[in-house]
Order: structure tokens, then C-alpha cells, then sequence
């Protein structure tokens, strides 16, 4: 049984940050690379498998200005579109952390 | 001539990335062969020794800090390495994936195995100038032909996705039907990419005797473009005579008709290698490019890669070469083309000039038709 609520960043994925804040997800493993924008990066930054999405939204909350209503949906829009790319897994509930 | 342009003073170097994308690594300085056109060696200006594993493996791991994504092995020859494993095995712990460019002579299916076993190989590429031995052996050497191709067969049939380069001189170009059918047709490549041999390297010694004259270069020109348009995009080049033909006659049809400048043209804008790639000898020296062998930025392992990609001057003056008119050349003086023209690879304008910062007098299209030379016309773009 797996606890979707916690996502974990694959740890063969590679983030390459910008000067802008603007970063490269790049996965070695099957060559697919994506822009994600700094939104995005802090997202990815907080998938270690110890925080829910809504803590995730809850941070970003803390970090930028104006976060949308549809922010919660939006970012498990994303994290699905990273599990889909297998940039993303969920850690097992029962697990033994 | 008009004094060179200086960018020296150009006020803010352009935004570049964190680190370079990929990494072009020169693996060994030795090679199995000794090809009449090489463009590694025979430059007097570079130091042709060989790193230890450590050594390379210690840069590898700064590579995968730095979050490259991609390397690129070449040589020399790679596969003279008996580490290159162990090297391969670097590159993949440090989560980058990697390609490979090899004369394919010393590649046999236990290697081709490993390579497959990696899952992080995008290519590996193999130089093969002829459809049989003759032209091909003519200036790789005797035997190198059929070795080149049992190395196709056994990264095929190991599963690697092998590409193939044809370097064009004075003793192929008649035989590009055959080179072309033997390569799409029988080894049922799903591509392969054409270069010319240039003047870099041992090219420099006897390039006379080898590289394409006027003539030359119009009839690869004109069998290239039919052989694109047949082979249905299958056969591709970023330089040498297909790449100019299909520029030169996109040129040569925006000056008869009087078009706006292209939105790339009158400027040095022919290369943008500088923006996401850096270049490592086999001595260990940073370079721009594996073109601009002695240029050197840095040392691997005592200069910081990110330091030497986000501060080095050259490689920021190099940077700045697209803001460079080619109405600031006599060279370009007068040209009609000057709107439309990139002045092409720095790589061989220095070879050539002794400058990177100018126009490559290789890739002229001016004194291409100055010296003869036509520009076949329906190429498809
Ligand atoms: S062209 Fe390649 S195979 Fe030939 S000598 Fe140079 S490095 Fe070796
Ligand atoms: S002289 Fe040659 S390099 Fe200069 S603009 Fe004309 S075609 Fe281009």
C-alpha cells in the first residue's frame, strides 16, 4: 500500500539550476528533460517523501507572494506530470521510516 | 586591413547558464590510426599526453556537481583506453548520460555489451568515408574499413544506437551513392552526418592533397542534396558541403530577390557552441572547443569548471562574437551577401586567420563563386 500523499523525488534526477531561478529537470535514465519555472524548483526542492502536497502548498504559501486559490490542484497537476515522466515516486506508508 | 574588432571593453558578457550542458572530453591523445585528415593531431600548439583514471574520474565527479548533462568521448580513439569502463562508469554514477566518437576499429561485442548494459548511452559514432575499402582505407589506413564496419555490426547487434560520420575528400566524393545506399540501405542506419576534411590538425600538413577543391566541393554539394531529398532527411550535416549548400543557396536567393536579413545574418552568429558546451584535452586543459585546441581556459581538477565557464575573459569575448558586424572586415568588404552570412565556425577561422574572431575564409560563399565554384539551387528548404 503506498501513502499517496508524499511524494518522493526520484534521486537519479538531475535539477539544474539557473540564474534565473528557472531550472532543468533531467532525467539520465531515459533522456527526458523539463523547464520548471521557480515555482516549480520549490516544489521539486520540498518532494523528499516527509512532506504531503498540502504542506508542500502550505510552504509555498510562506515563500511567494499571491499564490492562487488553484494552487493546491495546480501543484498536484505537476507532481502527477513528474510521477507520469518517472521524476517522481511516492514513499510506502508502512515503510519504516 | 581594418584594425580587429576589440570586444574587450563589451559592457556586460552575455547571461550564460549555471554550468555548461555538456562536456566534450578528448579521452586519450593516442589513437590506433593515423588518418591523412585527422583534425586532432599534427598541432604543434598542444600537449598530446594521457591522464590517469583518477584523474578523470575526480573530474567526472565535479561534472555531476556541477549538474552536466551530457558527455561526449573522444580522442584520439576512446577505445584505446583499458579504462574506459571504469571511465563509463564515472560518467553514469555521476547521473550524466554519454556519447562516444570512434573510428569503431577496436570495438567488439563484449564492449559493445557493456556500453548497451549502461542504459546511458545516446550514441556512438563511427567514421566510415567509403561504401568499400579503397577510398576509405585511402587515408584511414589498410584494414580500417572492414574493422570500422565489424564494429557497426557488433554495436548493433548489441543494441547501442550507432550513427555514422563520412568525411568527405578528393577520394570519395565519387563513390557518395554507394556510401549512401551501403549506410541507410544495408546497415540500416536510420541516419548519417556528413563533414568535409578541413584545415585543423594533420589536415594542415598535407590538406592540399586531400581536401576538396572548388570543383570538388560543387559536385558533393549538388550529389548531397539529391541525396538528402532520396534518403528522405536521413543524411544531415552542420558543416561541410551539404550544410553549405543549403545555406549558400538559401543566401544566394535572398540576394537575387532583394530579401530582408536573415534575423541570424551580418553578424559572426555561425557558432553557439560557446552557450551550453566546454571542450577538456587529453592533457587535462579546458578549451572552448575541441576546434580551438590551444586556447586553453583552465586545468580540470586544479581550476574550477564553474569558475572558468562563468568568468574565464576568452571564453566571455567569445561569447560576445555574435554582436560583431561582418561589415567591420575588409574581408567582408563590398560583400552582397553580408545580410544573410554568419561568417561561419570560429574553430576554422582561427586555423585559418589566426583569429576566432572573424569570418571563416573556408565557408566564403563569396569567394567560393569568386573562385568558380556554383551553388546547386533546389535544396528543399
Ligand atoms: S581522425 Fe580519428 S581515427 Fe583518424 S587518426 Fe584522428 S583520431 Fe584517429
Ligand atoms: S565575404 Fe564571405 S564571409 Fe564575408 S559576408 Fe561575404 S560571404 Fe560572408
Amino acid at each position: 500500500m503506498t501513502d499517496h500523499n508524499m511524494p518522493i523525488a526520484n534521486p537519479l534526477v538531475v535539477l539544474r539550476e539557473e540564474f534565473d531561478d528557472w531550472a532543468i529537470l533531467f532525467n539520465p535514465e531515459t533522456a527526458d528533460a523539463m523547464g520548471i519555472n521557480p515555482v516549480g524548483v520549490a516544489v521539486w526542492k520540498q518532494m523528499d517523501g516527509r512532506h504531503s502536497l498540502e504542506e508542500i502548498v502550505d510552504d509555498l504559501g510562506e515563500r511567494f507572494s499571491e499564490v492562487p486559490d488553484t494552487a493546491g490542484k495546480d501543484v498536484a497537476a505537476f507532481v502527477n506530470q513528474l510521477v507520469e515522466l518517472g521524476f517522481v515516486g511516492y514513499e510506502l506508508k508502512d515503510s519504516g521510516r | 586591413m581594418k584594425e580587429q574588432v576589440s570586444i574587450e571593453t563589451h559592457p556586460s558578457p552575455p547571461k550564460v547558464m549555471y554550468s555548461p550542458r555538456s562536456v566534450d572530453v578528448e579521452i586519450t591523445a593516442r589513437c590506433n590510426l593515423h588518418c591523412r585528415y585527422c583534425y586532432f593531431f599534427d598541432n604543434p600548439a598542444v600537449d598530446y599526453q594521457d591522464l590517469d583514471t583518477d584523474e578523470w574520474l575526480e573530474f567526472f565527479d565535479e561534472l555531476g556537481r556541477c549538474a552536466v548533462m551530457n558527455v561526449t568521448l573522444q580522442g584520439g580513439e576512446p577505445f584505446v583506453r583499458r579504462d574506459l569502463p571504469a571511465l563509463i562508469e564515472g560518467i553514469v554514477r555521476n547521473r550524466m548520460r554519454f556519447a562516444i566518437l570512434s573510428n569503431g576499429t577496436l570495438i567488439d561485442d563484449d564492449m559493445a555489451a557493456f556500453i548497451a548494459g549502461t542504459g546511458r548511452c545516446d550514441l556512438v559514432q563511427v567514421s566510415v568515408d567509403g561504401s568499400n575499402p579503397e577510398p576509405h582505407d585511402a587515408c584511414r589506413g589498410k584494414g580500417s574499413f572492414k574493422a570500422a564496419i565489424n564494429g557497426i555490426h557488433a554495436l548493433q547487434r548489441q543494441g547501442v544506437n550507432v550513427s555514422v560520420r563520412v568525411t568527405l575528400h578528393r577520394f570519395n566524393i565519387h563513390d557518395l551513392e554507394n556510401i549512401a545506399r551501403l549506410l541507410i540501405e544495408e546497415l540500416e542506419l536510420d541516419e548519417f552526418t556528413t563533414n568535409s576534411a578541413a584545415y585543423l590538425g594533420s589536415c594542415r600538413l598535407d590538406g592540399d592533397e586531400v581536401m576538396l577543391r572548388t570543383e570538388d566541393r560543387g559536385l558533393a554539394m549538388e550529389k548531397l542534396v539529391c541525396l538528402a531529398n532520396k534518403y528522405d532527411g536521413r543524411i544531415t550535416a552542420t558543416a561541410g558541403p551539404l550544410a553549405e549548400a543549403r545555406l549558400w543557396s538559401a543566401m544566394e536567393q535572398a540576394r537575387t530577390n532583394a530579401a530582408e536579413p536573415f534575423s541570424f545574418g551580418g553578424r559572426l552568429t555561425g557558432c553557439g557552441c560557446t552557450d551550453n558546451t566546454l571542450a577538456v584535452r587529453a592533457d587535462g586543459m579546458i578549451i572552448p572547443c575541441c576546434m580551438l585546441a590551444d586556447m586553453e581556459l583552465g586545468r580540470i581538477n586544479t581550476d574550477s569548471l564553474i569558475e572558468v565557464w562563468q568568468h574565464s575573459p576568452v571564453l566571455n569575448r567569445l561569447r560576445c562574437r555574435h554582436d560583431i558586424s561582418l561589415t567591420e572586415f575588409e574581408f567582408c568588404s563590398g560583400c552582397l551577401y553580408i545580410p544573410y552570412c554568419t561568417g561561419n565556425c570560429p574553430g576554422l577561422a582561427y586555423s585559418l586567420t589566426g583569429h576566432a574572431n572573424h569570418p571563416s575564409p573556408d565557408a566564403c560563399l563569396k569567394r567560393f563563386l569568386e573562385s568558380g565554384g556554383r551553388v546547386p539551387i533546389e535544396t528543399g528548404i
